[in-house]
């Protein structure tokens, strides 16, 4: 009996022993194939991307040196033309392509530049940038205004202008900023139909690439009375940075504009372009303004106040706030020559503060 | 001439590549501001060029390196897409011989860099 029992035992170590063993050979033979697998699709990418960095290559180089082309240069950029061309179907070549002749391009200038261009245009990866325009993702939409943009492919600018009033706010900036790197100052035409708001940074990033071109006396006065307010304070900031001195009156009138950030942009403004009436304007909406404003006033009159205005300058010294007070009182120092000797005694008889006040802005002179 | 260009993007490095070694010149590319100073003593370039925004050292301190080792030769092309005045300003206090910026002309490159060629010049 036991020795039945042990033979059946054995029997059944023997199976288990033998499934185990063949369990690990059939998972091991997967392995070697998914291996296997993985290698040789590895390859075929390794090789499909060494042979588009190639074309990209090759297309580079020829825009590079496009003055030393003859015949046979010519029929090598055919080729390499030809090979690209039959794979842009392919949208990862596009997208590699394209992005290495707009890098390309972005750091090149010139004639090599323009043959990027043409191999750009060639290619008709235009085409497709434009079909991207009209996609959902905002971000296809984003990446095909700046291709189109890097690539100066002015031809669009009336697609990309549709752009500059889109719901998404990346896809306006870029589309904005399109129409000024391809026009200048005359691609602020936007502003007259925008209706969203121009934020801050957009603007820095617009003064910035209108930094880059030529100044322009485009009418600016128009945007002061637009209803999107931040276009208003735009064209402030123009005015401001271009010395339109020739604007004065209008950029005082932002100073009754219902909006307060209007008013500050136009305070800020005034502080640059100033007429000998400039003070009494902003001295009669001192009281109607907030304290932020009325700093921003006191700041001003540094630059635009003068003798006439000391009672309102020494008036702004009882004030509670010190920036307010620091301010006024650099004003009063500049006002005229007598300024700072009516400030020393105004100081006596006054309150500790105006003393050190007195004192901070005399440091400030002698520096 | 035997130049050292450190430039930490790809592309940029290829196109000096192309344009250099067409020119006749002999290249050594170097992906960092580090690897461009560690290289000097072995190299020995006739020209350095150097972009400015780099890992590790900044083109900057590249052209300090390059002036302290050799103080009276081996000038320094900057070739950056920092264009700001007060950045050109402290390259060339720092001893940089040519500022260029990106978006560059490559055929301008070639004749900046002919300006060096001593040997050329005799």
């Amino acid at each position: 009996m036991a020795g039945r029992l042990l033979t059946y035992l054995i029997k059944i170590s023997w199976s288990v022993q033998n499934i185990a063993v063949a369990a690990v050979v059939a998972l091991m033979t997967c392995l070697l194939v998914f291996m296997l697998l993985y290698m040789y699709v590895k390859s075929v990418r390794e090789k499909k991307q060494h042979k588009w960095r190639m074309i990209s290559d090759m297309l580079i180089n020829k825009a590079i040196f496009y003055e030393d082309r003859d015949e046979i240069e010519d029929q090598i950029l055919a080729s390499v033309l030809e090979a690209a061309q039959k794979l842009i179907v392919n949208r990862y070549f596009r997208k590699f392509i394209a992005g290495e002749l707009v890098s390309a391009k972005k750091n090149i200038s010139g004639a090599s530049a323009d043959s990027l261009k043409q191999f750009y245009l060639q290619l008709g990866l235009d085409k497709y940038a434009l079909k991207n325009l009209e996609s959902r993702q905002w971000y296809v939409k984003a990446e095909a205004i700046q291709e189109l943009t890097i690539m100066h492919t002015d031809e669009f600018i009336d697609q990309l202008h549709t752009h500059t009033n889109d719901k998404n706010e990346y896809v306006r900036m870029e589309a904005q900023a399109a129409m000024v790197q391809f026009k200048g100052f005359d691609g602020l035409d936007f502003l007259n139909s925008i209706s969203y708001p121009l934020s801050n940074w957009q603007q820095i990033k617009l003064l910035q690439l209108l930094s880059l071109k030529p100044p322009s006396t485009i009418n600016i006065d128009k945007w002061f009375k637009s209803d999107n307010n931040s276009v208003v304070i735009f064209a402030l900031k123009l005015a401001r940075n271009y010395h339109r001195f020739e604007l004065h009156d209008a950029i005082t009138e932002c100073l009754d504009h219902e909006n307060a950030d209007v008013r500050y942009e136009a305070i800020r403004c005034l502080n640059e372009i100033y007429t000998d009436e400039t003070a009494d304007h902003l001295i009669s909406r001192f009281l109607q303004q907030g304290l932020k404003h009325q700093v921003a006033i006191a700041r001003a009159m540094q630059n635009v106040g003068s003798k006439k205005d000391e009672l309102f300058l020494f008036d702004l010294l009882k004030h509670e706030s010190d920036e307010l007070k620091l301010h006024a009182a650099r004003a009063l120092a500049n006002a005229s020559k007598e300024g700072l000797l009516s400030l020393e005694k105004y100081s006596k008889e006054s309150e500790e503060a105006i003393s050190q006040i007195l004192m901070h802005i005399k440091g400030e002179n002698a520096a | 001439m035997k130049i050292l260009v450190a430039e930490d993007d790809q592309l940029m490095m290829k196109m000096l590549e192309f344009r250099l070694r067409k020119d006749g010149h002999e290249v050594i590319i170097t992906h960092d501001g580090r690897e461009a100073v560690s290289k000097l003593d072995e190299f020995q370039p006739d020209l350095v060029i150097t972009d400015i925004m780099m890992p590790y050292l900044s083109g900057l301190e590249v052209v300090s390196a390059v002036k302290k080792k050799y103080p009276t030769g081996t000038p320094v092309v900057i070739l950056s897409g920092m264009g700001q005045e007060n950045v050109v300003l402290e390259a060339f206090q720092l001893g940089a011989d040519d500022y260029m910026t990106k978006p560059f002309s490559p055929n301008e490159l070639s004749v900046r860099v002919r300006r060096f060629d001593m040997s050329a010049i005799k």
